[in-house]
């Protein structure tokens, strides 16, 4: 049963699901993991982003991504008008934001997901273009080629965020707004601002890992439930905040997953997010790469 | 004069407490000016209302700046940094998990300042050695001096013209104390800078102060030269000892 061929094609697909998973949990590790938002509605935004993607790319024949691309910053604007909102109606009303903040992202969940059902069905929607079904041969193996686009998506995306946040004005500003608001404006920055506009380009992300989901597997108006254990186990464990972490915590998620698989079975899967969140935090509270 | 600021009857407080009394307060350009007053009496107060942070109930805030008159008091906070304004605040309020040197970054955040950010880190780091030594090290795992002196270096990235200075002796050992006030000294002169520093340690703030005035209960009960405090029968009760 268990053989050293077997555990490296495990290696090899677990490498590739674990950029899958970090390119869908970006988004949250910039709205949760730096603003602490609880925005539990991030999966179902990303599958609207799949969702707009299909429309865009079945309609005009666009290549699905670009289509995703061309999509980030409509979605720039709705994360800038979704904070504004949430800021108004919860954040700024007191102590207990947090709670009744997830219930303002549960509901905002809830709606996207009658909405595409209303407007699409509960049908899948799939995608086409040149690369999705093929796959090209790496030593012995076959890699799907829609995997690639996985990958590229997760590391572009952790490549400019890093450097976004770590080489601009604004982005330094994200990164701190959340430990402190009075002291950031003693800077100068006005937080709700740094807040929405970074709120802004987490959404914006979405649009774009939205693209992927929907080239890599078909997509359905429930799909965003199995995603929310999943990216927020990705953030936590990554150590909230940390984008490279977060590529890492990806990875890592990836290959336990495809190694369990391989040994004990497709049903093992789910439980491995919980399990290595339990173990990682039991050992180190602020996450595997957590300041 | 190119820069003044003056506080005018100032009330202010926080809900039903009542913080300030009809503060009346003037500072010139390039000069320092000591708040001096013990705990509670509303030195803290004073400069949050400078700073937009909180806002008073009666009177007038208003910065003089190139014959142009601010008033502060309708503006925000950010709006006020970006006047060329920087305070180090109580509690020093530095982003603990970002590094050393991203906290001075941010200090660099208002955009007159963002030209000068070379040069300013520099100094910085010239000024404040054992900051450059630690700059990739997070800045809530330094000590409480390194972590004083880290937020007087954040507030001078700014490239203030006039700063405020919460209490820098606070939590210090008195050899550190020291220290400060006379980095403050030398910053000052090497910026031209513009200071109101609150202190509780009267003797180290007189070493730098040009003038001084005493607050009690949220009233300034003596303000003078530094010469005319040292002999006055109140200092000398509250501070002296004698
Ligand atoms: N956030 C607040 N809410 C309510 N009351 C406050 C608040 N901050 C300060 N006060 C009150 O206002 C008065 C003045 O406080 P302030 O902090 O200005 O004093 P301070 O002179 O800076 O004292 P210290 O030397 O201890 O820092 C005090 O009576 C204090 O209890
Ligand atoms: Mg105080």
């Amino acid at each position: 049963m268990f053989s050293l061929d077997l555990l490296f094609e495990a290696l090899i697909f677990g490498v590739l699901l674990g950029c899958f998973y970090a390119a869908v949990s970006i988004g949250l590790s910039v709205s949760f993991g730096l603003l602490d938002v609880p925005h539990v509605a991030h999966p179902a935004i990303m599958v609207l982003g799949s969702y707009c993607t299909w429309l865009l790319a079945t309609r005009s024949s666009l290549d699905p991504l670009l289509a995703g691309v061309l999509l980030m910053p409509a979605f720039f604007l709705v994360g800038v008008l979704v904070y504004r909102f949430y800021y108004e109606t919860f954040e700024r009303r007191g102590s207990d934001a947090a709670v009744r903040g997830l219930a303002f992202f549960f509901g905002l969940a809830f709606i996207i997901e009658v909405g595409l059902i209303l407007f699409f069905g509960v049908d899948q929607r799939s995608v086409e273009a040149s690369y999705i079904g093929k796959s090209f041969r790496f030593g012995d193996y076959r890699i799907p080629m829609r995997m690639l686009v996985a990958f590229a998506v997760a590391l572009l995306l952790t490549f400019f965020l890093s450097l976004y946040l770590s080489r601009t004005f604004v982005g330094r500003a994200i990164k701190a707004v959340a430990q402190d608001e009075p002291a950031l404006r003693l800077m100068g920055a006005n937080p709700v601002r740094i807040k929405q506009w970074a709120f802004g380009i987490a959404t914006g992300v979405s649009a774009l890992a939205g693209a992927m989901l929907v080239i890599v597997s078909p997509v359905e108006p429930a799909m965003d439930r199995v995603y929310i254990g999943r990216t927020f186990c990705v953030v936590v464990l990554a150590g909230l905040g940390s984008m490279t972490g977060t590529l890492a915590a990806g990875l890592i998620l990836g290959i336990a997953e495809s190694v369990v698989m391989m040994l004990f079975g497709a049903s093992w899967a789910p439980a491995v997010a919980f399990g290595l969140l339990l173990v990682v935090l039991g050992l180190r509270p602020q996450g595997l790469f957590g300041r | 004069m190119a820069l003044s600021l003056e506080i005018r009857g100032l009330d202010a407080g926080y809900g039903a407490v009542r913080a300030l009394h009809g503060v009346s307060l003037s500072i010139g350009e390039k000069e320092t000016v000591a708040l001096l007053g013990t705990n509670g009496n509303g030195k803290s107060t004073l400069m949050k209302c400078v700073m937009g942070m909180v806002r008073p109930s009666r009177g007038d805030i208003v910065l003089n700046l190139d014959g142009q008159a601010f008033d502060l008091k309708t503006l925000s906070t950010e709006a006020i940094v970006d006047l060329g304004v920087a305070m180090v605040p109580e509690g020093r309020r530095l982003f603990p998990r970002l590094t050393v040197e991203e906290n001075l970054l941010l200090g660099a955040y208002r955009r007159a300042s963002r030209r000068q950010l070379g040069r300013n880190l520099e100094f910085c780091y010239e000024a404040f050695p054992v900051l450059k030594e630690r700059r990739r090290q997070l800045a809530g795992s330094m000590s409480g001096g390194q972590q004083q002196m880290l937020a007087i270096a954040r507030a001078l990235m700014s490239a203030p013209k006039l700063l405020l200075v919460d209490e820098p002796s606070v939590g210090l050992a008195p050899i550190l104390v020291s220290h400060t006030i006379t980095k403050i000294k030398e910053l000052k002169e090497e910026y031209g800078l513009t200071v109101l520093m609150a202190e509780q340690n009267f003797h180290q703030a007189i070493r730098i102060a040009d003038r001084g005035s005493i607050i009690v209960h949220g009233e300034i009960v003596f303000s003078g030269t530094v010469s005319e405090l040292e002999k006055n029968e109140l200092v000398k009760s509250y501070y002296l000892g004698t």
